[in-house]
């Protein structure tokens, strides 16, 4: 018996690259754009897509859902005019590429594939999906510190949205102040404030998402 | 939890291999982005390797740095996050790896 040292140099987030490469290759031969959102529990994420389908009902839009064990948000878009996808994470706190190469392959048909990410805002930053956009949303509930206290979510943001901004003064949060932190995080970053319970801020999102589409040429291809 | 398991995963696979019956001492490189408590590492590598060949291995765990420079200037800078006096941004290079370096285990003379 006797003792040896392996040189290993394995890099542990390898598998999840190599699967999120696939996810890219296999959204881009279809033309689909695929956004990931993520955000604090409770942020708004859910009512984001439900409104994002009413308002883009001329695209075919799939919707996966992460959650921990409930398939409450699936249950609630469902009902609109989507196909619907929930993965449950179990005690992973975040979307990997490996859940999100399953999914995928069952909404090989649509435009569009919203993934609404597991509520919270440290762990699914580490974890490429293979998306074209990153969304990050927080509201004015979760503290005007929210912005400056996660910044490597929103350093990699490229889109930032801020909501429930008629509430700010209700709960004594600055809007102007996690506009600003989140400016200085990430200067690249789109940055929409909203209120989506008051339809506002909706439009320029849903803008935004009709441009990346635009871009990728995915409304010519699967429509 | 989900780091603590791929460390797990991979020296229990890199120890069948070599026939291995106790892993002595695991060494992992850590991206500072990736934001990872060490003492949390540690502590879920502990709880998951209970009752198997990793269960007394020594984890090591050492940090790497993320190397900023200024977008505008070019100047070295201390945090992704903290913009440049010049009123520039930080570009990141690294940071966001995790890194399985070397695994010591003991092996039956034939082996190894």
């Amino acid at each position: 018996m006797h003792r040896v040292e392996i040189d290993a140099q394995v890099n542990l987030l390898g598998e999840n690259k190599r699967y999120a490469e696939e996810n890219r290759r296999f959204l881009r031969e279809r033309g689909i754009v695929a956004v990931n959102i993520m955000g604090a529990i409770g942020s708004g994420k859910t009512l984001l897509i439900e409104k994002t389908v009413e308002k883009m009902s001329d695209v075919k839009i799939g919707v996966i859902l992460g959650d921990v064990v409930c398939r409450a948000d699936y249950e609630r878009v469902s009902k609109h005019d989507v196909v619907a996808e929930a993965i449950n994470t179990g005690k992973e706190c975040h979307l990997d590429a490996y859940l999100i190469h399953r999914s995928i392959r069952k909404l090989e048909n649509v435009n569009l594939i919203l993934i609404e990410n597991v509520g919270n805002l440290v762990c699914p930053v580490d974890f490429d999906l293979g998306e074209n956009k990153r969304v990050v949303m927080v509201s004015v509930t979760e503290g005007d510190d929210v912005v400056e206290k996660h910044p490597e979510i929103f350093r990699l943001a490229d889109v930032i949205i801020i909501n429930k901004t008629e509430l700010a003064e209700f709960v004594g949060a600055s809007v102007e102040k996690m506009e600003k932190d989140a400016g200085r995080l990430n200067p690249h970053a789109k940055i929409i404030k909203m209120d989506l319970k008051q339809n506002r801020g909706i439009e320029e999102w849903i803008e935004f998402l009709r441009g990346v589409m635009d871009v990728s040429g995915s409304t010519s291809r699967n429509s | 939890m989900s780091f603590a398991l791929a460390i797990l995963e991979n020296t229990i696979r890199i120890a069948k291999e070599r026939n291995a019956w106790v892993i002595r001492k695991i060494r992992v490189e850590v991206g500072e982005l990736l934001m990872i408590n060490p003492e949390q590492l540690e502590f879920c590598f502990r709880s998951i390797s209970k009752g198997t060949v990793a269960e007394s291995a020594v984890l090591e765990i050492e940090i790497a740095k993320a190397r900023v420079m200024c977008d505008r200037c070019g100047s070295k800078l201390n945090s992704p996050y903290t913009p440049c006096r010049c009123g520039g941004y930080g570009r990141v290079y690294g940071g966001k790896d995790m890194i399985l370096k070397t695994v010591s285990m003991e092996v039956d003379d034939a082996q190894g």
